[in-house]
């Protein structure tokens, strides 16, 4: 198991979720109105004045294999909106209850 | 959920809620009255009172004088005006606007029920007179004859008259200068005296005569019947032969001692129109009822009754005041349409697409059909100051959808749907769109708040204004989010076609535009203290044009009437009168084609009563005129009046003449007046004399006339009363019987068909003619005999003095003249330097009245509203920047659009008046907005890192175009309303002359100066910063 944690523009909220029903994750939590900025490039999505895109954020706790759909569907969606931008991170389960 | 989520969720809800509101729109305007300003009642309440047989001076001291004194305690009385003539004291109070004159009327009935027992015995009860909108006559007709022309008023009376007042709203139809029958008994006195009779008893054998009286019922078997006797006259020749009194015997008839003409009354008063006898008619509407619908009414019917009326009557009409307003309102309304299609332009010419502009473009219809709904619910009507808002609106409702999409679409291109793109790009922009719109609101909301005539005015532009942005607001974060979240799709796809390639040609030759001027940020940061330099002394060398401006108080428009009033020598008779009306005609008639109806009436409407012009003679001629239309000639209706100026100047007989244009229909009278106080007449009538002769001498002055006028010679009958009283008389008995002989004493009436006609006795004409005709008078005593007048009364000739006219309880007169070529400051600047000239004798003092003092009471409330206003956008945007320093910056623009208001007038040679003035108070609101948009991007660039010279140069390159976008349109949506010159575009033209000239300059200007200034500003705060580190640094080295 591994759980995936992706943040993204709120612009493109639609677009993750649509993604993520299509490779059939089921089970994820959201958080609305996240606030962050990338390490190397990209505007910071601040929800302020001067920067005023905000992000949401998706955690799901997937199989390994639909771990990787899914980490290659937000690199597709990175592809065709860059500029809004959307970043994926996993890491290992070791216990659910 | 926020309302742009919940638009773009719910799309049909959203567009249903709109199409409502546009149907709800279309309703209101559909049953929307139509006037030419919005509804002002004219707060006046004058109260007259007759005092039968006193002169002016005695009326001055018993009645005004003690009247005045108690009533100036009635609340909210601002001016008092009163009039002393002889019989009559007419007192006119003015309140300020807006006075419940309800109550005002109520109080005025309780002041003069408190002091009538203070008041002479022999007064009439004082009259309380509200005058009302109601009073000013929506048409003047005026109806010719030929045959029919002896029984003209009669016949207009049942055909034409009796319809007009059926229509709906007709207040009155008042007839003037129709012929009226009447039974003349034109006694002999001679004869009279022969058989020993006097006038009155002759009158009173008439009366008993023409009487029919029911005599109770008789029963004759089985039937009842009334019986009645019937002596009334059944013909008028029958008087003839009534018998009066016999003489040895013999009855004397009527016929032996008068001659009895069935006839036409003596008329104190001649109308003419085109040169044919015929009369007047004056249609007033009920107060509150519409001018236009009732002319419509009234046209319409007129055609209907035209044809059942004999062919020789010709019914004309003088004035149309309905016309004026319809022409003057459609002419609006196509400048509306022209503005909504250059705005459409702008629009696609900057955005390029035709769903995006089709998006933006909705938000207009959307937003200005509420001002609609606002003026149906609250009972206004469509007219030229709700017209004019519209346009003014129109620009800017735009503005918000524009920021707003231009965010989405931003979204769009960076790949995320439309969907969400319109929910979160309307998000990041929601609020700064609201905070532009209360700058805007800042300005017009206060608008709501004036009183008096202004807030009349523009209480309707504040509220239209207001409501229309908050809607567009409205709309931008709703409609168009939800629109573009149906109608736009992203197209990496290089699009093209015809419509494509422009627009790649457009958005080429901008970037250029955009380069240019990022280059000019560029020096202009380099070279800081130049431009400022530069731009402070441009603001100042502006203000010296005020020196060559002229300031006025409403704009004049050309609505094709003039009207002229002429005085000649007084106690003319109207014979000799009317010659002179001829003459006049007659150049009319061969020198000026421009003047398709001219109505002539000399002397004076003997049932005016105290309505009527008190100047007003058997020596006066009233001419009005209508113009064939702007269009059709080349002069304008100033240029005629002026010239028609000179043609009476010739006149010798004509002692003064007066010319008047009626133009937008406010400031009643003249609009130089100046009030010259005093007690003494001789003092006062001097130094307004000299007044007169220097203010002729002033360029632009025109007709310059006193409103006292010259003394009218009389002749009086001065009894002596012991003598009188010898002979058992007293002045009552003689002063009656010399009114019977003299002016005719109405006997009976005689009744036919169902009206009644007077019958007079007087003495015939060459028996009233002469001296000894007055000395001859016999009047009976008591005891039966004869008494000739000459025997206890001599007869003077006098000089009578003129009408006493007090204001605010001081005798004064006033000085008027009229205005031609040259501004209402300009005149009374001069006026006022003639005054310092001149030495003012003690006891007189003298004040501006009329047009001068309403505009230095509108311009004060007009300054005090454009404080106002720059207060509130200064608080709106402190609290959106959270800041003291930048609303300064931001509102440095404000100066720079006043310095391009006095250019564009002085350019244009127009006039400061009340609507150029308001619309350099609307600049406020909107040469703030783009300066908001360079400096809040601005600060957003600063805010992300880069430093000010960057931010100041790269935030000019991109908001370039959204600044150049909102202006354009503004400015594109006013050049129709600046250089139209349809009827009645008079009017508003200053308002688009001065917002187009404040807002291009102010642009240029700001977007140079104020990033300029922005950068000194942060230089400053940087150099407090290091200064600071320095300090901090130094004390810890030490």
């Amino acid at each position: 198991m591994k759980a995936v944690f992706i943040v993204y523009n709120q612009a493109l909220t639609e677009r993750v979720s649509e993604m993520l029903d299509k490779l059939n994750a089921r089970g994820f939590s959201q958080w609305q109105d996240v606030k962050g900025r990338g390490t190397h490039k990209g505007e910071p999505h601040m929800g302020t004045h001067t920067w005023p895109a905000m992000n949401s954020a998706v955690l799901s706790v997937v199989d390994e294999s639909l771990a990787q759909k899914i980490l290659d569907g937000v690199s597709k969606l990175n592809e065709t909106a860059e500029m809004q931008g959307i970043r994926a991170f996993t890491w290992h389960i070791e216990q659910t209850v | 959920m926020s309302i742009y989520s919940t638009a773009v969720k719910r799309p049909i809800t959203t567009l249903v809620i709109f199409i409502a509101v546009i149907v709800m729109g279309v309703f209101s305007l559909r049953n929307m009255p139509v006037d030419l300003y919005p509804e002002i009642d004219p707060p006046f309440i004058s109260v007259f009172t007759i005092y039968p047989g006193a002169s002016a001076a005695d009326i001055e001291t018993n009645v005004t004088r003690p009247l005045e004194d108690n009533l100036s305690i009635v609340t909210n009385l601002k001016n008092m005006t009163s009039q002393s003539r002889d019989d009559i004291s007419a007192i006119t109070m003015e309140f300020e606007y807006e006075t419940n004159l309800d109550e005002a009327t109520n109080e005025i009935r309780d002041v003069i029920g408190r002091i009538l027992r203070f008041l002479p015995e022999g007064i009439e009860q004082p009259t309380v007179f509200k005058f009302s909108s109601a009073m000013i006559p929506v048409m003047m007709l005026s109806a010719t004859a030929d045959e029919s022309y002896p029984a003209l008023a009669k016949i207009l009376d049942e055909r034409l008259i009796n319809p007009l007042n059926r229509i709906e709203g007709v207040g009155a139809v008042g007839i003037f200068g129709g012929p009226e029958r009447e039974i003349q008994i034109n006694v002999d006195p001679r004869k009279l005296e022969a058989y020993n009779m006097s006038v009155e008893q002759l009158g009173g054998i008439l009366a008993a005569e023409n009487i029919n009286l029911p005599s109770g019922n008789v029963k004759f078997g089985s039937v009842d019947y009334p019986l009645r006797f019937t002596g009334e006259f059944t013909e008028s020749s029958r008087i003839n032969d009534i018998v009066i009194t016999s003489f040895n015997g013999n009855p004397v008839y009527v016929r032996d001692v008068a001659e009895v003409n069935d006839t036409l009354r003596e008329m104190t008063i001649e109308e003419r129109i085109n040169g044919r006898q015929g009369l007047r008619l004056i249609v007033q509407k009920q107060s509150g009822a519409n001018t236009v619908q009732i002319a419509n009414e009234v046209n319409k019917m007129l055609e209907e009754i035209i044809k059942t009326l004999p062919p020789d009557i010709v019914i004309g009409v003088v004035f149309d005041t309905s016309e004026f307003i319809n022409n003057s309102i459609s002419n609006l309304i196509n400048i509306l349409y022209y503005a909504g299609i250059f705005v459409t332009l702008v629009v696609l010419f900057f955005i390029g697409r035709w769903r995006a502009t089709f998006i933006i473009i909705l938000t207009i219809p959307v937003s200005l059909v509420t001002a609609f709904i606002y003026l149906y619910f609250t009972g206004n009507t469509l007219n030229l100051i709700s017209l004019s808002s519209l346009t003014i609106a129109m620009g800017m409702v735009v503005d918000d959808a524009i920021v707003v999409l231009e965010n989405i679409t931003r979204h769009i291109e960076k790949g995320s749907s439309a969907r969400e793109s319109a929910i979160y790009g309307t998000n990041e922009v929601g609020l700064a769109v609201v905070a532009s719109t209360l700058t805007v609101v800042a300005v017009f909301l206060p608008m709501t708040l004036i009183s008096g005539l202004m807030g009349l005015f523009f209480r309707q532009l504040g509220w239209i204004v207001t409501i229309t942005i908050t809607v567009s607001t409205i709309a931008a974060l709703s409609l168009t989010p939800m629109l573009s979240s149906q109608l736009l799709k992203f197209s990496s796809a290089k699009r093209t076609g015809l419509g494509p390639k422009t627009s790649a040609i457009i958005d080429n030759a901008l970037s250029g535009l955009d380069r240019f001027y990022s280059n000019i940020l560029g020096w202009g940061v380099g070279n800081k203290w130049k431009v400022v330099f530069i731009s402070v002394s441009i603001f100042f060398a502006s203000l010296f044009l005020t020196g060559y401006i002229g300031t006025g108080f409403f704009p004049e428009a050309d609505n094709s009437r003039i009207s002229i009033n002429i005085e000649l020598p007084t106690g003319l008779r109207l014979e000799e009168t009317s010659k002179t009306a001829r003459a006049i005609e007659k150049i009319i008639e061969n020198d000026y084609p421009e003047i398709e109806a001219i109505n002539t009436s000399s002397g004076y409407s003997s049932t005016a009563g105290i309505f009527g012009n008190p100047r007003a003679g058997s020596h006066t001629i009233d001419l009005t005129f209508r113009l064939v239309a702007p269009k059709q000639r080349s002069r304008d209706v100033w240029e005629i009046a002026d010239a028609l100026r000179e043609e009476l100047s010739v006149f010798p007989e004509i002692v003064t003449y007066t010319v008047q244009t009626e133009g937008g229909g406010f400031g009643a009278g003249a609009p130089v007046q100046v009030e010259i106080y005093g007690d003494d007449f001789n003092t006062t009538n001097a130094f307004a004399e000299e007044l007169a002769l220097k203010m002729r001498a002033i360029e632009g002055t025109r007709d310059v006339d006193l409103s006292r006028g010259p003394e009218k010679p009389e002749l009086r009958i001065v009894p002596d009363q012991e003598k009188m009283a010898m002979f058992g008389l007293n002045t009552n008995t003689v002063s009656r019987a010399i009114r019977n002989r003299i002016e005719g004493m109405t006997a009976t009436r005689f009744r036919e068909d169902g009206d009644e006609y007077d019958v007079v006795i007087r003495h015939k004409e060459e028996f009233r003619n002469t001296f000894s005709d007055i000395e001859n008078i016999q009047v009976l005593n008591p005891m039966g005999q004869m008494v000739r007048l000459k025997e206890f009364a001599s007869i003077e000739e006098f000089y009578s003095p003129p009408n006493i006219e007090r204001k605010n309880r001081m005798r004064y007169l006033t000085v008027n003249s009229q205005l031609h070529g040259r501004s209402l400051g300009n005149v009374t600047t001069d006026i006022q330097a003639a005054i310092e000239e001149m030495e003012i004798p003690p006891g007189i003092t003298y004040r501006f009245a009329g047009e001068i003092q309403e505009q230095q009471d509108a311009f004060a409330d007009l300054v005090l509203l454009l404080l106002l206003s720059i207060f509130l956008v200064y608080v709106v945007m402190a609290s959106q920047f959270e800041s003291f320093s930048m609303p300064f910056i931001i509102m440095l623009a404000v100066p720079f659009s006043f310095t391009g208001v006095l250019l564009a007038l002085f350019i244009s040679g127009g006039e400061l008046n009340v609507i150029s003035f308001i619309g350099a108070i609307i600049l406020v609101g909107i040469v703030v907005k783009n300066s908001i948009v360079l400096v809040d991007y601005t600060n957003l660039l600063v805010g992300r890192g880069k430093s000010i010279v960057t931010a100041v140069r790269m935030a000019g390159k991109s908001r370039l175009r959204p600044v150049l976008m909102t202006t354009l349109t503004t400015l594109l949506a006013m050049i129709p309303l600046a250089v139209s010159t349809a009827e009645g575009s008079e009017i508003w033209q200053p308002m688009g002359v001065a917002v187009i000239g404040g807002l291009s300059f102010s642009t240029l200007i700001t977007l140079v100066f104020v990033p300029v200034v922005y950068t000194l500003n942060g230089a400053r705060k940087i150099k407090k910063a290091r200064k600071r580190n320095r300090k901090a640094l130094l004390l810890q080295a030490q």
